[in-house]
């Protein structure tokens, strides 16, 4: 077996030059691969984690059957809201736990018109833990006892044409699915550079919530806050098991369009970087087959020498995994350094940011990551393409009469 | 110069197999650029039809201070008298339509339910309306000064369980900051093939836009249909009006102009990777070609040849090889570029706010794409060439004849 390896690792460095320019093809499709990973992961973390952060909340938990009509945001007042908040804060990761309520709404002035969600949140228990209250440009952000004082971003203010002080006209949904307007007043204004997306959204207190649209002391959902993204799984079931009738979702179910975007392009990208593998597989093929015509003389030796037609196809196949494996390396290597490279300057996407509802929450730049998502399955592609571009040459060389072969000048 | 070309055809044809790789590699490449360049070119045709039908089309008259993005009813950012306007462009210019749209924000409730929409006030008689009218799916389309009926897209009637003659609550702004709510009857639903706009706009009556509103006789814009696009600018210039803005479809779309940029710009980056790796596997076989040659060389030059000349025989051999790929290119990547002309490449819903695109892409190769893409291949297996060509041009005949092979 270590023979074979050697006699392998030796074949393909003999003509150093053309194993090179092979192995620069393979690491061309390796690299191509992890950039284009790392950057949809790049996009996936900035919208997740932006969601968290400015949304709030990696953990909704809402009244059974919300998810299925999660499209048109029924009003499901949550039963035992309040003790499901306390025991979540007792699960290890949370760091917060709060109740809110939010409804579909239209904020206007004579300035415009605008579709809107309205969130009652418990502004005391997201102060710590929002990225909005640290954000006060003008005013000061929301008190439980604020009446009819509410917090909106800059993106609305600018539309609206309002400041600090200044009032519009709010209208949302109750919870017997009647329309109730009313008058509020701008109490603050945050700014956290995401025009499109504070456009859609106008924070209240709770207790004004409740008031408002005939909830009664109840809320909607409770935003569940954990210490850090990725700890959501553990978290939903140790719910799911004290509470079995919640509809528990994290960002991924509130953003299906995101998720079957995601999907197409990678099952196109797929189809394509094995379209460029196979060229490479080619690169291979062709290189191979050369080998066995120059070392007709030497694969009748070998033969000679008792080396059995499997153990010299072997030979051939464990000569385009290695160049594989070489080629997988490099690419590995020159993927790291320059995703790594790519990590620190991001690119710019905000002139993109109102192309679809949750493209609004990248800000700015985004940060691809070093692009080892799927580097397993990555690697394997290109493991099976190169050792099966060996099968035909490795056929070729196994079938030489030894006999014919050490004639062969 | 033909002796040339012999010999570097019949050195092609001495690793037959070899060299048809070689060809399959070029024209694998090729076929995927062909289907990329169609692809996104598609896309972007796509969008901007379907776009300047259903949403913004060729020219917008619009108030000088209106803003798209506000929806606002405020007088001042209205154009006043407009059915005046349109008919008298639609009487003396070039155009299929030219009708008053009124644009208002709105949310629909039913049950525990409710959407936030656009709602858009539209004579139901101009022809611009027949997209929607075509896409009727179930019911009727709106008619004439309908003061209860609502025209809604099927994603939405879907989504509420909704058909023809129910009812929904329909809430709007109004001119003066404030809002009005009112039932509507659904007269029909129809499809454009667009999920982001189906789900997002209903359609009144024009009369009952302006009525509910409070919007007197106002529309947001006049939307204008041209026969022709390329009387855009003409038309332009012979709308005489003051205190308004003329606008035409580059500017109304600009957004989807900069992001085929963008894409453009993305896309070399992968024709130059494609193409790489299939430089690779050409000058592979250059190289493995020359050091089997040597001795062939050293006795093309000893009797005479010019080092040019041997330099020639291999950018032959390569440009051989490429044009035997460029045939295998155009074959696949005939039959996947038709394919994805004629089906098209189903995106479905993917939130797209932004612009107005349809669920499915139809691929669209233009003339100049195939024919750049197709030299692009050529000059990359040109270039492919030098360093085998220089590698046989530099040896030495005397030790050229000399090595063993």
């Amino acid at each position: 077996m270590r023979l074979y390896f050697r006699l392998a690792w030796r074949n393909i460095w003999r003509h150093k030059r053309r194993t090179i320019i092979i192995v620069v093809a393979l690491a061309m499709c390796m690299w191509l691969m992890m950039f284009y990973d790392g950057l949809l992961a790049g996009f996936t973390d900035a919208i997740y984690g932006n969601a968290v952060k400015v949304l709030g909340g990696n953990i909704q938990v809402h009244e059974a059957g919300y998810s299925e009509n999660s499209l048109s945001n029924p009003i499901m007042p949550l039963g035992n809201d309040q003790e499901i908040a306390a025991y979540v804060l007792t699960l290890p990761n949370v760091v917060g736990a709060s109740r809110r309520i939010e409804t579909d709404g239209l904020a206007t002035s004579r300035e415009g018109s605008f579709g809107v969600s309205i969130v009652g949140i418990e502004p005391e228990l997201e102060a710590t833990l929002s990225v909005i209250s640290k954000n006060v440009e003008s005013g000061s952000y929301l008190h439980s006892s604020d009446g009819d004082n509410v917090f909106i971003g800059k993106g609305l203010a600018d539309e609206l044409n309002v400041q600090e002080g200044d009032k519009f006209t709010l209208i949302g949904r109750d919870a017997h699915n009647q329309m109730r307007k009313r008058t509020m007043t701008v109490g603050g204004i945050y700014d956290v550079n995401m025009p499109e997306l504070e456009k859609g959204i106008v924070y209240m207190s709770l207790q004004e919530a409740q008031q408002l649209y005939d909830l009664n002391e109840k809320s909607t959902m409770v935003m569940v806050t954990l210490t850090n993204i990725g700890k959501e799984k553990s978290v939903i079931a140790g719910i799911i098991d004290q509470f079995p009738g919640t509809d528990i979702g994290s960002w991924q179910t509130k953003y299906p369009e995101l998720t079957s975007a995601i999907t197409t392009k990678s099952g196109a990208m797929n189809v394509f970087s094995f379209v460029i593998i196979l060229i490479a597989g080619i690169g291979i093929l062709n290189m191979l087959l050369m080998a066995v015509y120059e070392r007709t003389r030497e694969i009748g030796f070998l033969g000679a020498m008792g080396i059995r037609p499997g153990g010299i196809n072997f030979l051939f196949l464990l000569e385009g995994a290695l160049i594989g494996l070489v080629g997988i390396a490099a690419g590995i290597l020159l993927g790291l350094v320059f995703n790594f490279l790519f990590q620190q300057v991001g690119m710019d996407f905000s002139k993109f940011s109102n192309i679809t509802t949750y493209a609004a929450l990248i800000s700015g730049r985004v940060y691809p990551s070093l692009g080892l998502e799927k580097i397993v399955g990555r690697v394997l592609v290109m493991l099976i393409v190169s050792i099966a571009a060996a099968f035909y040459p490795a056929w070729e060389a196994s079938h030489r009469e030894p006999a014919e072969a050490l004639h062969y000048v | 110069m033909k002796q040339l070309f012999k010999m570097a055809f019949r050195d092609i044809l001495r690793h037959k197999r070899r060299s048809i790789f070689s060809a399959v590699a070029m024209g694998l490449g090729l076929t995927l650029l062909l289907m990329f360049a169609s692809f996104i070119e598609g896309e972007m045709r796509g969008s901007m039809a379907t776009s300047i039908k259903l949403d913004t089309g060729h020219i917008q008259i619009q108030a000088q201070n209106y803003d798209k993005n506000k929806n606002s009813l405020v007088w001042d950012n209205l154009i006043a008298n407009p059915g005046q306007i349109a008919d008298q462009i639609s009487s003396t210019l070039p155009v299929i339509a030219a009708t008053p749209r009124l644009f208002a924000s709105g949310v629909v409730t039913q049950g525990n339910a409710s959407s936030g929409v656009k709602v858009v006030g539209i004579d139901p008689r101009s022809p611009a309306n027949e997209p929607y009218k075509n896409g009727l799916v179930a019911g009727e389309f709106l008619q004439g000064d309908d003061i209860s009926g609502i025209l809604i897209g099927k994603p939405l009637a879907k989504q509420y369980k909704l058909n023809p003659g129910d009812s929904i609550n329909l809430l709007v702004n109004t001119s003066n900051g404030d809002v009005d709510q009112q039932q509507f009857t659904i007269r029909g639903i129809y499809s454009t093939e667009s999920s982001g706009l189906d789900r997002a706009v209903v359609f009144l009556t024009l009369a009952k836009a302006q009525a509910i509103t409070q919007a007197g006789d106002h529309a947001s814009i006049i939307f204008i249909l041209l026969k022709d696009i390329n009387q855009t600018e003409a038309v332009i210039n012979a709308i005489q009006a003051t205190g308004i803005k003329i606008v035409p479809w580059t500017v109304l779309n600009s957004f989807i102009m900069d992001f085929q940029q963008y894409a453009d710009s993305f896309m070399s980056l992968f024709y130059l990777i494609i193409l790489a790796i299939t430089a690779t596997v050409i000058i592979n076989t250059l190289i493995m070609a020359v050091y089997e040659r040597t001795r062939e060389i050293g006795i093309l030059s000893a009797i005479g040849m010019k080092s040019s000349s041997i330099m020639g025989v291999f950018f032959i051999e390569s440009a051989i090889l490429a044009i035997g790929g460029i045939v295998i290119g155009w074959i696949l990547g005939g039959i996947v570029v038709a394919y994805l002309t004629y089906y098209g490449f189903y995106i479905g819903d993917f939130g797209l706010t932004g612009f107005t695109t349809g669920d499915t892409i139809h691929a669209y190769l233009t003339v100049s794409a195939g024919i750049s893409l197709t030299s692009l291949t050529l000059i990359v297996a040109l270039l492919a060439a030098i360093y085998p060509a220089w590698l046989a041009a530099k040896m030495e005949p005397v030790d050229a004849l000399k090595s063993a092979q």
